[in-house]
């Protein structure tokens, strides 16, 4: 207690001083960060490396590097039509993932405008729950929706008199299937996200423009979408950058990628060659195309990181 | 902005909407597990059958080792949470605190390592950790991720410290204390509370995870973490696709993260708000 008062007092009296400068060597910041860095290099940045290296051996998971295959790889991979078949996927679930996690969210919270206070609160708790179970765990339940004998969806159906679908052995119906589950589980997290980005917009603003005979539409159009803008933003790109990622645990819970590949994607075929069918170097050059297509993408997150950090100053 | 009562009327009907097709699942998830396990197909819309019955739940506690794969996820997210904050604590006081050559460099590295997808470190980690002979370990779960994610522990412990008035480091100085003193005696002490949001936010997130300990501890049951445990369960054939004992394996493996957010609910909306648009 006694050092504390002693501090305090010091406090006060050095209040405004400038001796920042003078604590520790020139050295101490580089000691304070190199044990966090030294992971993010290992376990981050140098499997990224790693992965480019990878791609031009053939081998597997023992043996990565039985045979130099060299760039003959991409050539392999990117005229190989079950791979564009998997690009043609990969693009299918980010339409659906764009409608139902970026676009859906946002409407919603817009919507959430509209009710008092108490029930926002209520309907973000609410919304949120599907995020905050395990991905593996809150898919399961629908595994038992989609079953095509007793599950609830062909219950539902048969009792409006429709053909009974088996939802997740239909190549026409596996990937909305899939994709429906993936919103489920992370939309809460956007409407969440689009509601602060909304909450942040000053009610001064908007009630200055009522003051002035703004009426709603106008302070809609005028002021809340404007100033949204970059929420939007940011949850158009998280949607590009991770709606592929969004859907692995629902495809690995749900169908593994099936019937035939049907229901696979970019992101789950790398973890499938790695994994399943050992192919490795396979794996690293889906690696590099992933990298490659949303490059520009994560560039674009990167600069909104950083002027985030740039802001705090 | 004022909604007329019409707007508001239409709004909450399309929210309570949503709110129902959100729900629905949840309640399915919980009802099912208290269905006796022959009735589970006999009445799909009604997610719940009276009296509650406790088969499934005695099945799941009899077949699966639930206080070892409950020990395991502690393990494994205590230890990265531990970890985590052990490395970003450091690295957030030396990036809010001090001015340094290549400190934009070094920043730009965390912030990539934020983005890189998750997929794309699979292959070599599990190889690096095969070459260490760490696969099916506790060790080899926590270890990687301690690089994987620490990035979002950096980013957000850096901007709470950047609110803590210098003036106090400054006093500090001048009593003597150096700049490691500082940063545990001082600046730790009176960051409890966003470090505490933090460490919820890694626990919840690790617990949660379910590919990456599949990956590495899926091989054998002495490593298994709940989320493994229960897909495994699900696998196999002697619970034999039994939807109840799915459920309640699920139910159990998702009540101390229930607790924790039903206890702690606002703090956690505002962290994961925070994270997300920090990375």
């Amino acid at each position: 207690m006694t050092a504390q008062t002693s501090l305090g007092q010091r406090v006060r009296h050095l209040l405004g001083q400038q001796v920042l400068a003078g604590i520790g060597s020139r050295l101490m910041p580089y000691l304070y960060l190199a044990p966090a860095l030294f992971f993010i290099g290992l376990f981050v940045l140098w499997p990224v490396a790693r992965a480019f290296y990878n791609s031009l051996y053939d081998g597997n998971l023992l043996f990565p590097y039985r045979e130099y295959v060299g760039p003959q790889r991409y050539v392999d991979l990117l005229t190989n039509p079950r791979f564009h078949q998997i690009l043609i996927q990969s693009a299918y679930y980010l339409a659906l993932m764009l409608a139902g996690v970026f676009a859906l969210p946002i409407l919603l919270a817009l919507l959430t405008l509209n009710v008092t206070p108490r029930e926002v609160g209520f309907f973000q708790s609410v919304f949120f729950l599907p995020t905050v179970i395990a991905a593996n765990i809150a898919v399961s339940v629908w595994i038992w929706f989609y079953n095509p004998t007793g599950g609830l969806f062909n219950t539902v159906i048969k009792a409006l008199g429709i053909e009974p679908v088996v939802w997740l052995r239909n190549k026409d119906t596996v990937i909305p299937a899939v994709a429906l589950v993936a919103i489920w589980k992370q939309f809460g997290f956007h409407y969440l996200l689009a509601l602060a980005g909304l909450k942040s917009i000053s009610t001064d603003l908007t009630e200055a423009a009522a003051v002035d005979g703004a009426n709603n539409r106008t302070i809609m159009r005028r002021i809340i979408l404007p100033l949204f803008g970059p929420t939007a933003l940011f949850l158009l790109v998280i949607t590009l950058i991770q709606g592929l990622e969004f859907t692995f645990v629902p495809i690995e819970v749900l169908t593994r990628g099936g019937p035939a590949g049907a229901s696979s994607n970019l992101v789950y075929s790398i973890y499938q060659e790695g994994f399943r069918t050992f192919r490795v170097g396979l794996a690293s050059a889906q690696s590099v195309v992933l990298i490659a297509l949303f490059g520009g993408l994560a560039y674009v997150q990167y600069r909104m990181l950083e002027r985030n950090v740039q802001y705090e100053r | 902005m004022n909604a007329s009562a019409w707007e508001r009327f239409v709004s909450r009907t399309i929210l309570l909407l949503a709110l129902l097709v959100v729900v629905t699942p949840l309640v399915y998830l919980v009802g099912l597990s208290f269905k006796v396990p022959e009735g589970i197909f006999s009445n799909p819309m009604v997610p719940f059958s009276w009296p509650l019955d406790l088969t499934n739940y005695r099945n799941v506690l009899r077949q699966m080792d639930v206080p070892k794969f409950f020990l395991n996820s502690l393990i494994y997210a205590g230890g990265v949470t531990l970890g985590q904050l052990l490395l970003a604590i450091p690295a957030a006081f030396a990036f809010s605190y001090y001015n340094f050559r290549f400190k934009n460099l070094l920043m730009s590295a965390v912030l990539i390592s934020l983005i890189v997808p998750f997929v794309v470190t699979y292959v070599p980690n599990y190889l690096l950790l095969a070459r260490w002979g760490l696969l099916n370990t506790l060790p080899g779960m926590i270890i990687p991720m301690l690089g994987i994610s620490v990035g979002f522990g950096i980013f957000l412990l850096r901007q709470s410290f950047q609110t803590f008035p210098k003036e106090v480091f400054d006093a500090a100085h001048i009593d003597g204390a150096n700049s490691w003193q500082v940063l545990w005696r001082v600046l730790v002490p009176s960051s409890w509370s966003p470090i505490v949001s933090v460490a919820i936010y890694i626990f919840i997130i690790t617990w949660n995870r379910f590919i990456w300990p599949l990956l590495v501890g899926g091989g054998d049951p002495s490593s298994y973490t709940m989320t493994v445990a229960v897909d495994i369960y699900y696998a196999n054939p002697e619970s034999g696709a039994n939807w109840g004992n799915l459920m309640a394996a699920s139910v159990v493996s998702t009540l101390p993260i229930m607790a924790l957010y039903i206890a702690l609910r606002r703090q956690i909306l505002r962290t994961f708000t925070e994270g997300a648009v920090k990375g």
